[in-house]
Formats: structure tokens, sequence, C-alpha cells
């Protein structure tokens, strides 16, 4: 199979999955195995081309040309391939999940929800593959539109009000902010590729640069970087396995991938161009970490919790990716992927608690990990890794964030990132010790079979994952090495 | 054959003008109304054929534009790509009468309806081919007044289209006066109104030729529905026909949007005024953007936001020509191109719905009727400005249009635009996929789908065109570079 073959399938078969989902959604059983066969199919491609990659292949594919130097082209490189592969291995985990939730809890219109999630897939994984920031930005509109549905799925007045902020706050910033940075730098480089070593090097000056960095930044409302940060809390109405697509696997991601994409490919070395806007973003995501961590332990809802800790971890990227190094750039990039595995085994255990048991608070979660070990252990794994505790991957990607905000001379960023892993252990912690160290509630399950096995290995592989980063934090710094050097 | 061939395509302005006009005075003899319908169809497709034709030979390189002599026209770069684009809108409109005609004006009040459409068309491509200003006024007048009677023949179905006709007979007094008024101060000024004078003209009383030309832009802002001369709109729009409301947004102001455009970039290259009536368009335009979008987030009908919306598309169609460059020029020929298409979606769709145009008859619609329902979703994501549509190629244009001018302010206007559309056109897509239906609507039984071919002709071009405008890009660049100037 050629690399521009499995791009192709890579990108293609979360769509046509979606199709085949809708078309045949009778009987469920053939429902599921289409939703998950097509997910393994994405993974495989998406392995295929990190092995690719990491070979020194290359691919790119074009599929139309808009504007004069701007063609929609995907095209694979380390750091798109390396979100690509994690967000879709996770996501054929996510599919055998979702298979088992929708039929535990009943969900109304599987069909719909399996297509929406498949959907966000294929745009994660074409803002990941995205050659050029035009591409970028068709992916990016795809993934919000694709994503709107996941949030208004209840149907209820509240899920629709939730989905009309989310789409109006993410489209708004895409249009509002995003677009007018892209074309900006247009007009400076007559391109818009991503180039090893910047595109705008040595094109930018620094009144310039530093409105295209708040632009970008505040541009990329995915990463939830406050103001803008309201559509990600409020829309954790959604269900659970819609909430593992947003909050772990597609959405924030996505943002998350573009600000490295940005920092790395658009402005490299002119990143320095832009001190004055970079530092005070800086001081705005530190801030924001320790706040959104500590908002999080006021939270009862879990899903609530879990956004606000998967903010704190958003801006823990941004954070690396804003110190304009090669050492931010790579703590920021293991941050990403600590992210994703951990959020999402985060998410699907509380999905799956909640299938299995119908509760939904952190109180009601004490002694539960004593009848579901599997699945605490997990929770355990995921929130360990979050915290940034050793030897999970959580904590290779805080520890390079510190020693990175050190040597580029800003202790205060270290010690906030320092604060905010104290409050997310806070917010946690004591939820995993509760569920596994008191006493088991009587009688919480709601069917008398307990949690079946879809709803418990998933979580299970999905939490050992974080461990992953122990055994190749060495082998991806040098896969990540061009990312931070000109060619 | 062919030399006859040859001989007409040498002449083609005078065909594009000729035709439809041939056609009116056809469908006014004839009684069945089946058989104007025939003829104007005809004289649309004769009039875009050569149209096509003209603008494909041109951006070719096959020929050189030129006037023809003895003929009182003149070919520029706004007439060389707006006259092929009326004339193609104008048979999707008459695709679209073929199943509602009888419906909307009656079997009697058809064959004068054709005839005002085909004498609506001549009105404009004659605007945009004239060689003198008095022409142009003559030409922009007839159009407005065959506009009037086909909203006034919507009457049959809803009383309140006199009304809107009416307002329109008002707006467009008061335009013909003051276009006339500004035709006199501006032969005071130069002692001639033919274009060739006005360009790059030696003006000795540059104040009395800013005032003659700023009367005529004020008479055909009015008409392209320029914010906030656009106040007789919403009556005509709201209240006119699905057929009538689909002439106006598809020919009508696009029609008033390229003579208004061919006027200011006579004015822009005559060096005495060119800096005032530049300012003077910008500021305009802006407001224009600014007042169409928030009508358009209230509006409650959908011809009335396409109306609203079409008065912030036409403000950045003039902030475009503002800009004075080649780049300019081609930005604004891009959003009209995308408007047409736009405002044919929209209101294409919109007139399968029968008589209903309230935005509550909309909720559902995807249900019931899903071709429809894409057209139209289609056409408000164009208006978003959307990725891959026609509508991002304009406003990209004119995003980097104003920003390599240096004229910031453009971009964020343009952005208002396009954020505005996100909240009205969000809305719309919302109520066709995510809401149950409310009412009832009736659908006329039109087994050949011909009153929604011209929607989803529209549709699918916006996409097809967003995704590969080499050839609209060569088409607009070359109009853009002839100018104002043959």
């Amino acid at each position: 199979m050629s690399n521009e073959l499995a791009l192709m399938i890579a990108l293609a078969a979360p769509a046509l999955g979606a199709v085949l989902v809708t078309l045949l959604s009778k009987p469920p059983g053939l429902r599921d195995v289409i939703h998950i066969g097509f997910a393994l199919i994405t993974a495989g491609a998406t392995l295929f081309l990190m092995v690719a990659v990491a070979g020194g292949g290359s691919a790119r594919i074009a599929l139309a040309r808009p504007l004069p130097h701007v063609e929609l082209a995907f095209s694979i490189e380390p750091l798109g391939a390396l979100m690509a592969t994690v967000s879709a291995v996770l996501s054929a985990l996510h599919a055998f999940h979702t298979a088992a939730v929708v039929r535990a809890e009943g969900e109304r219109a599987p069909a719909r929800m399996m297509a929406g999630v498949s959907l966000a897939s294929m745009g994660a994984i074409g803002v990941a593959f995205s050659a050029n920031l035009f591409s970028f930005f068709v992916a990016y509109q795809a993934l919000i539109l694709a994503t709107f549905p996941l949030v208004a799925h209840v149907d209820d007045e509240s899920s629709r009000r939730a989905a009309r902020n989310y789409l109006a706050t993410l489209l708004a910033a895409s249009i509002g902010l995003l677009l007018p940075a892209m074309v900006w730098t247009y007009a400076l480089a007559g391109a818009l590729d991503f180039r090893p070593g910047g595109l705008l090097g040595g094109r930018v000056d620094t009144l310039s640069a530093n409105v295209l960095l708040a632009l970008y930044v505040f541009g990329l409302a995915m990463l939830a970087t406050p103001p803008l940060h309201r559509w990600l809390t409020i829309s954790t109405g959604a269900p659970y396995p819609a909430l593992v697509s947003i909050q772990a696997l597609a959405v924030v991601p996505a943002g998350a991938v573009g600000l490295l994409k940005i920092s790395a490919y658009v402005f490299g070395p002119a990143l320095h161009e832009a001190t004055i806007v970079s530092r005070g973003l800086l001081v705005l995501v530190g801030i924001a970490m320790c706040a959104a961590a500590l908002i999080a332990l006021s939270k009862q809802d879990l899903r609530e919790r879990l956004a606000y800790s998967v903010m704190t971890q958003s801006m823990a990227v941004a954070l690396g990716a804003l110190l304009a190094l090669p050492a931010g750039l790579f703590a920021a990039t293991l941050q990403m992927v600590a992210l994703m595995s951990a959020a999402s085994t985060l998410m699907m255990v509380a999905g799956s608690v909640h299938a299995a048991t119908g509760r939904r608070d952190a109180a009601s979660y004490a002694g539960l990990g004593r009848l579901m070990p599997w699945t605490f252990a997990a929770f355990a794994l995921g929130s360990a890794s979050m915290v940034g505790m050793p030897p999970f991957s959580g904590a290779w990607a805080k520890l390079w964030l510190i020693t990175a905000a050190a040597d580029a001379g800003l202790v205060w960023a270290a010690v906030l990132a320092g604060i905010a892993a104290v409050l997310t252990f806070a917010h946690l912690g004591p939820l995993a010790a509760s569920a596994l160290a008191v006493r088991a509630p009587e009688d919480p399950f709601k069917r008398p079979d307990g949690a079946p096995i879809m709803l418990v290995a998933p979580v299970v592989l999905s939490g050992a994952a974080t461990l992953l980063l122990l055994v190749f934090a060495d082998p991806l710094s040098r896969f990540l090495a061009p990312l931070w050097s000109a060619p | 054959m062919l030399a006859l061939l040859e001989l007409a395509r040498a002449h083609a302005p005078l065909i594009i003008i000729a035709a439809p006009l041939l056609g009116a005075a056809l469908c006014f003899a004839t009684p069945s109304a089946r058989a104007t319908w025939a003829v104007g169809c005809v004289a649309a497709l004769v009039s875009a054929v050569f149209g096509v034709d003209m603008i494909a030979r041109v951006a070719a390189g096959a020929v050189q534009p030129h006037a023809d002599e003895g003929a009182p026209l003149r070919l520029d770069g706004v007439a060389l790509f707006a006259a092929p684009l009326l004339s193609v809108s104008s048979v999707l409109v008459f695709i679209s009468a073929a199943a509602r005609a009888r419906t909307e004006w009656g079997p009697r009040a058809a064959p004068f309806a054709m005839a005002l459409l085909c004498a609506a068309l001549g009105g404009w491509q004659a605007a945009l081919f004239a060689n003198d200003v008095a022409v142009l006024i003559l030409a922009v007048e007839t159009a407005w007044l065959a506009m009037a009677g086909l909203i006034a023949l919507s009457a049959r179905t809803d009383r309140g289209a006199l009304s809107g006709a009416l307002r329109m007979l008002m707006a467009g007094g008061v335009g013909a006066a003051s276009a006339l008024l500004g035709a006199g101060f501006l032969h005071r000024s130069i002692g001639a109104l033919d274009f060739a004078a006005l360009i790059g003209a030696e003006i000795a009383t540059p104040a009395l030729a800013s005032v003659g030309v700023g009367l005529i832009i004020m008479a055909f802002a009015l008409k392209a529905l320029i914010a906030p001369l656009h106040l007789w709109s919403g009556a005509a729009f709201g209240r006119a026909g699905g057929l009538a409301a689909l002439a106006m947004g598809a020919i009508g102001a696009i029609g008033a949007m390229a003579a208004l455009a061919r006027i200011a970039l006579a004015a822009l290259s005559a060096p005495a005024i060119a800096d005032g009536v530049a300012a003077a368009l910008a500021a305009l335009g802006a407001l224009s953007v600014v007042i169409g979008s928030v009508q358009a987030i209230g509006a409650r009908s959908i011809k009335r936001l396409v109306a609203y919306a079409t008065a912030a598309q036409a403000g950045c169609v003039l902030m475009s020509l503002a800009l004075g460059s080649p780049a300019g020029v081609a930005a604004s020929l891009l959003q009209m191109f995308a408007q047409t298409a736009a405002a044919l979606a929209l209101l294409g769709g919109a007139a399968t719905l029968g008589g209903a145009s309230s935005l509550t008859a909309l909720d559902g619609l995807a249900r019931r009727a899903p071709l429809a329902s894409a057209a139209m979703s289609i056409g408000a994501l164009s208006l978003m400005g959307a990725p891959l549509t026609i509508g991002f190629l304009g406003r990209w244009r004119l995003l980097e249009a104003g920003l390599g001018a240096g004229w910031a302010w453009t971009a964020a206007a343009a952005i208002f635009a396009s954020l505005a559309a996100v909240f009205f056109g969000g809305r719309l897509i919302e109520r066709l996929y995510f809401r149950r239906a409310t009412t009832t609507v009736h659908q006329s039984r039109d087994p050949w789908r011909a009153a929604l071919a011209p929607a989803l002709i529209a549709a699918i071009a916006a996409i097809a065109w967003g995704l590969e405008p080499s050839w609209l890009l060569r088409s607009a660049e070359t109009a853009s570079h002839l100018g104002a100037a043959p």
C-alpha cells in the first residue's frame, strides 16, 4: 500500500463509516460492527503512516486548488502523524466503548451519534494531516460543524442552547480571528504552506508578529483559551461518547495541534518577534491553568470536573507552544499526547460508570472501585497521568514543560505549571482514592450483570496507553526533531 | 453560416442587449403564457450564450475587447463580467418560471410578466454596455420600471405586493431625479457625458463634478440595495411573489450593482475627484455592511433576509471598488458572482414553499424537501464565506486586497459581514435540519422540479467554483485589468 493511498484511507474511512452507519443503522449489531470496523481501518492507516514517517517516507495529496498558490492538500509529517495516530487508535477503543454505552444507556438516535463521532474523527485527522493553513482551516471548520450535532444530541432546550453557544463561539473565533490571520499571513508570505523553520521567517515585523500571534491563539478557540473557553464547559450535557470526542480525541486536540503547527511551521524563529504578546499569553494561560484546576474542585458533576481538568491540560499545551523553544514544542507535543490518552480514559470511565450504575456525581463514586476494580484502576492511571505523576505520560510532559520554562528564564511559568499539577491532584486524586479505598456501596448496578466487558476493556487499554510515553519518550524526541529544525 | 456566426460574435454586446428586448416585444404581442415563456427562455439563452462566449474569448486572449463602431456601446471590464452573469441568471429564473409563472401571476398576466422580465434583462444589459451616462441612466430606469411592474403583478397572491411596487416606484423616482441632476452637474463640469470624456479627465470644477458623480452613485446605490438607501426593499422583497423576488435578487440587484460599479470605476479614474469618490464609496460600503447585516439578523422572512444580506454584500462590493486597484475590482466582481449564486440558491429554494416565506415555514424542511434544503444551506454557507464555496473566494479576495492596500478596516467590515452571516445563516440551517415542522406548507406539484432547478444549479456552481475557481479568477482578473477603459 502506498503512502498516498494510506493517507486517503485515513481521511476517507471515517466519512464512509459515518455514511454507512447512518444508512445501515439496523440491526444494531451491524451498526456497531460498521462503526468499530471503520475505526479500526482508520487506526491501521494512521499507524501505517506513522511508520512511514519514521522511516523517512512522505506523501501529499491535493484535492482542490481554490486560490493561486493555495491547495486543499494533506501531507504526512511527524507532528500530524503522531496526533492522528494517537487520535485514531484511541478512537478505535472509543468505538468499542461507544457501542457498549449506547446499548447500556438505551441512547436515542445511536446511529446519528456514531456518525457524528466518526465525522469528528475525520475532522481531527484532517487537521493533523493538513499541509497548509487553508487545509487546516477547512478541516477545522468541518470539525466544528461535525461536532455541533453531538452537543445538541439530547435535543432538549438546554442542549440546543449549548450547541448554539458552541457553534457561535467556535465559528465566530475561526472566522473573526483565524481567517484574517490566515489572509494576513498570505499577504506577507505569498503562501500558506506549513514549512519546517517557519513560513514567516524574515518576512514579519514586530508589530505584525504580535498581532498575528494574538489572532491565531484566540482564533483557535478549540484550545479553550479564556475568554473563549465557555463552549467547553457548557457542552458537558452531551452524551458520554460525544464528550470523549469533544474533550479528548478530536476538538481540544485539534486546537492543540493547530497551535503547535502554527508555532513550529508558520512562525518558527519569528515567534521571538512576538515577545510582547507571547509573554502576555503565557501569563494568561498560566493563570487559566491554575484557575481551571481550582474551579474543577468545586464541580460535583464529573463531566464538568473533567471539562475543567481538560482545560488545565490544554493550557499546559499552550504554555509549551508559546515558549518559542524546541524544548517547549517537544513538551507541548508530549502534553498533547498525554492529554488525549488520559482524558479519553477518564471520560470513558465516567461513561462506563454512568452506564453501569447511573451515577454521575463525584461524591457517589465512593467505593465503586471495589466493585469495578479494572475500571477504576484505569481511572487511577488516567488521573495520575493528568496530575503528572511518574511514570505516567503526563509526568514526562510536565517535566519537559517545567524544564523548558526554566530554560526560557520564565521560572514563574514553571511555578504555575507546578501549582496547576497540585490543584489537578486535588480534584482528581481524592476521587480515585475514595473510589478504591472506601467501602463499596450496596446494590449500585442498574443491571444484574454489572458492567459488561465492552465497557471495561477499552478503558483499561486506554489507561495502559498512559504508560507508553515511559517507553517512547526518547524515540519520540528523535521522531519529532524535524518540528524545530529548518530544512 | 459560419461567417454569420462570426459576425454575430463580433457584435456580441449588441446581441446581448437586443435579444431580450426583442423577446420583450414579442411577449407583449403574444397572449399565450407558454409561448411567452418559450420566447423569454430563448431570448435569455441567446443573450447568455453570446455573453459567455464573449468573456471566454477575451479571457483566453483570442480577441481584444472593443466597442462597436457607430453604436452607442462600450465594453469595459464590468460589462465583460457582469453581462454573462445576468444573462445566465435570467435563464435560470425563466426555468424556475416554467412551474410557477401561472400560479404566481395567473394565465392572463403571465405573458406580461415574461415580457417585463425580458425588458428588465434588456435594460440592465443596456446599462452595462452604455457608452455615456445619459444612456446608462435611461437603461437603468427602464429596467427598474420593469422590475416594479413584475413585483406589482404578484398582487394576485398578495395584495401587499402593490405596496412594495409603489415603494419601488417612489424610490426609483427619487433615484431618477437624483441621477439626472447629477448628470446635469457632470455635463456642466466636464462638458460631456460619455465615459471616454470622464475617464482620466482634467476637471476644472472638481467640486461640481464630485457632486454630480455623487448624486448618480447615490441613485444607483438606492437601486443596488445599498443601506441605508434600501428602505424600499423590505416591502418589495417581503411581499413579492417567489419568482418576482428571485428576479429582483438574482437580476435586479446584481444589475444595479454592476451599473454602480461602472460609474464608480469611471469616476475613480478621474484624478481630480478620485480620492473623494473612493472615500464616499468606502464609507457607504461600510455602512451598508453594518446595517444590512444587523437587519438580516432580525429578518423574519427568507425574502427579507436575502434582501438585507444583499445589502451587506453590496457594501462589500462597494468597499472593494473603493480600493481602486485591479485586485479590488476583481474582488468586487467575484462577490457579485457569489451573491448571485447565493440569491438563486436561497430564493430558488424558498420558491418551492408555495406562498409561505416566513422563517418558521423552514422548520424541519430538510425531511420534507431535502434537495431544496440542501440548496438553501449551500447558499447560506456561501454567504457566510465558508471554505470551498464561492463566497469564501470573494471574501478572501476582499480581505487580501484590503490588507494589501493598508485598509485594515475593510477587512474588519468584511469579517463583520461574515460573522453576521454565520448568525443568520446558521439559524436558517438550524431551522432546516434541527427543528420539527410547526406549520403546514403546501408545496406545488412540480414533477420536473423546474422550480428547484435554478437553486440546485446555483448551489452546485457555488461549490464547484469554490473548489476549482481558476476560470472564474482568470475572467475576473481579465475584467479587472480592463477596468473602466476597454
